[in-house]
């Protein structure tokens, strides 16, 4: 499955919807040249098999259901799903987990997803403000951001100092930097996201709150890349009337 | 405090009518009142024509006692009229403004209060009609309900406290503007007394047409400005704002003090992020990305103001401290480590020269300079700056604790301190920021019978800023005042200003 953007835009207005669900959101950014892990949508066990197969393992599945906002607290996210009988089996007992703790939530299906290495975690979000327009926002994952709201926010569109200036100014910037024996990450990986985040909402303007959450960032020269979001949230604003 | 109008549909403001009101030749105040005449008051020193046009005769013979020209109409006044100052009670306010369009006013401040700000249904609407009476003619209009124009060359005051000089505009000046009258007054003359030259303050209030960015544009165009400060509560158009303080910021620094929170209302939110973006956090992004210096109070305000306006874009961040104890010079070296600045060691041989003058009994100079002992000597706090200037350790410049019990008992000694300071700074093109502690101990000692240690305090200070160096009572306020220059500059290099 891949949409083309103005698509996934038209198919949620055509349904009265303005929260995307995490495949569409990653569709979305993706084709803007995000890095999400890639996540497709899974309507039987069976199909949930296929596509794990096709990513290779392991994979992560999510209950795909835009009514469950803490997909986790519902048994609705398995990891490290190591082969295809443990995706079909997994589907099943996702699909019954949801339906125990949130009956009458409607389910879409299963997302499955290419599992990302464990990197250090961040959040990158839009919001719009009502005197500035559109905020880009970058954090820490955890408590950083939970408890001491240890984030920075600038307007769009970010300068690359903008960027530059958000990763560094933050408390937690040690943990990026690294602690303990622990190698950084990189940097320039995220101050390249922010920019791409900064340019998709541009591009976007329908688009009025975004979380990308959480954020995995690596070292320099990491396989896995500099920096790759694995959970994904877009909001569009009200349709407005033609 | 002050209503925020919605943004929509602004009237556009006329620049070369908004031009005259702030440098205006020809001043009417409208409706002044005794027995304080605010107003009048403040212009007795004015360099242009000034009339009064009250009908009140109970008013009218203090007016003229202050010599000032009362007419009975607007209509009356003669020549160009480029500023009409309304004081007025509000239901006359309209009628008033209809005189000012019919007489040809470039524009009105109007000091008059009771607007959309009470929120009550007759302020409301006598707002709307006054909208109305100044969209048709295009008159700019500022205020109501706040002081209106300070402009120092032509001696036009909103308060006694501002001061009046002819200075060539060419020096350039601070400019300020404010939401509200009372910290547009506090930010001048807080300005003045740090030894900053306050060239224009405007006191804008509601902001009905005349808002802070059209001010902000023009005076960011204003080439006898080369400093702002701002007091805000909020802002209208929010974009144009963000995008008017980062052009002005890459000409000139702006400080910004905002007080209270905006009235932008609610929102719904159905992200994390919305959920964490309060108002305090994009304020203060929006103000470090447009490249504005932050201030947190008056005080804070005037401290930044004060630094930027008095010091030289320093090279680096490694300083050199001098104090006049041990103990202070552990103090100072604290407050700007933690500020974010370096306190490096000298190298040999600026050691070698030290050595040949410096009093090491009960002082030392490794950096930071405990030199009480040593500078008693008239002319070593010259011979020690010749060394820190010559040493490519220090690229900073210089902090330094004056002591005010030194400017008590020896005058003349302090002078040459001041002399061997400003000489460092011209030769060496670092800045220099200098301390002045209110320390119970060292005030007590200053006690005279003829003079209050207060004074004595006052007058040691005004010869400080007077040398143009920017005076602080404490290391923390002077490091983070000097902090504010550093950033400022690093942010203008690396965006290509000017």
């Amino acid at each position: 499955m891949s949409e083309a953007p103005a698509e996934i835009v038209a198919s949620a207005r055509a349904a009265g919807r303005t929260l995307l669900s995490e495949v569409e959101s990653k569709a979305l950014l993706a084709a803007a040249g995000i890095p999400v892990t890639e996540a497709r949508l899974a309507t039987s066990p069976g199909e949930a098999a296929a596509i794990a197969g096709e990513f290779g393992f392991p994979v992560v599945l999510k209950i795909a259901s835009t009514e469950v906002a803490h997909k986790s607290d519902v048994g609705g996210v398995l990891v490290g799903v190591a082969d295809e009988a443990a995706a079909g089996e997994g589907y099943d007992g996702i699909v019954a987990a949801v339906g125990r703790a949130a009956p009458g939530a409607t389910v879409d299906g299963v997302s499955v997803q290419r599992q990302a290495e464990a990197g250090v975690e961040g959040i990158v979000g839009v919001t719009s403000d009502p005197q500035f327009g559109p905020v880009v926002m970058f954090g820490l994952g955890g408590i950083f951001v939970e408890v001491l709201k240890d984030v920075a926010f600038r307007l769009v569109p970010l300068a690359p100092r903008d960027a530059a200036q958000m990763v560094r100014e933050i408390r937690g910037l040690p943990v990026l930097e690294g602690t303990r024996g622990q190698p950084g990450v990189d940097l320039e990986a995220l101050e390249r996201l922010l920019l791409s985040v900064s340019a998709f909402i541009e591009a976007h303007p329908e688009v009025v709150e975004l979380d990308l959450n959480p954020v995995f960032a690596y070292p320099v020269g990491h396989p896995a890349g500099g920096a790759v979001a694995v959970d994904a949230r877009v909001v569009l604003g009200e349709a407005v009337p033609a | 405090m002050t209503a925020v109008p919605p943004a929509v549909g602004r009237m556009p403001v006329d620049r070369a009518r908004l031009d005259r009101m702030l440098n205006p030749r020809t001043v009417v105040v409208v409706g002044e009142k005794g027995p304080g005449y605010q107003f009048l008051k403040s212009q007795l020193e004015y360099r242009g024509n000034l009339y009064s046009v009250q009908i009140d005769e109970k008013e009218i013979p203090g007016i003229e006692e202050m010599g000032v020209t009362n007419l009975s109409s607007l209509g009356d006044v003669p020549g160009e009229v480029d500023l009409v100052i309304s004081a007025v009670p509000r239901p006359v306010v309209p009628l008033i403004t209809r005189q000012a369009i019919a007489r040809g006013a470039a524009g009105v401040h109007f000091f008059t209060a009771g607007f959309a700000e009470t929120g009550d249904e007759q302020g409301l609407a006598l707002q709307e009609q006054l909208l109305d009476l100044l969209r048709e003619d295009g008159m700019p209009a500022i205020g109501p309900n706040c002081m209106g124009v300070y402009n120092r060359a032509l001696g036009l005051r909103f308060h006694p406290a501002q001061d009046v000089g002819g200075d060539d505009p060419e020096e350039g000046s601070l400019a300020i503007l404010s939401q509200s009258g009372t910290h547009g007054v506090n930010l001048t003359v807080g300005a003045q007394r740090a030894g900053v030259r306050v060239g224009r303050t405007i006191s804008f209030g509601n902001a009905l047409v005349v808002s802070e960015s059209d001010l902000l544009a023009y005076l960011r165009d204003d080439a006898s400005t080369n400093a702002i400060a701002i007091y805000l509560e909020g802002v209208r158009e929010g974009r144009r704002f963000f995008e008017l303080l980062r052009e002005t910021a890459r000409l000139k620094p702006v400080v910004v003090w905002r007080g209270g929170e905006s009235h932008a209302g609610a929102r719904a939110v159905r992200s994390h992020t919305g959920s964490l973006a309060s108002e305090k956090a994009i304020w203060d992004a929006m103000v470090r990305q447009a490249g504005a210096t932050p201030a947190g109070s008056l005080d804070d305000a005037v401290d930044a103001v004060a630094a930027l306006a008095h010091t030289d874009a320093p090279s680096g961040r490694r300083l050199a401290l001098i104090t006049m104890t041990g103990g202070q010079s552990v103090a100072i070296t604290d407050e700007f480590e933690r500020a974010g600045f370096e306190v490096p060691e000298l190298g040999a041989a600026s050691y070698e020269t030290l050595a040949q003058f410096y009093n090491v009994i009960g002082g030392s100079y490794r950096n930071p300079f405990d030199a009480g002992g040593t500078i008693r000597e008239l002319e070593n706090l010259g011979r020690l700056l010749e060394v820190v200037e010559a040493d490519p350790a220090i690229d900073g410049g210089v902090a330094i604790d004056l002591n005010v019990r030194l400017f008590a008992d020896e005058p003349e000694q302090f002078t040459r301190m001041l002399d061997a300071l400003e000489r460092f700074r011209e030769q060496s093109g670092q800045p220099v920021i200098a301390t002045l502690h209110v320390l119970v101990a060292t005030l007590q000692m200053t006690d005279r019978e003829d003079e209050s240690r207060e004074a004595v305090l006052a007058r040691a200070r005004e010869q400080i800023v007077g040398r143009g160096f920017a005076a602080y009572p404490d290391f923390r306020r002077a490091a983070a005042a000097l902090r504010r220059v550093v950033d400022y500059q690093e942010w203008r290099s690396a965006t290509g200003g000017a």
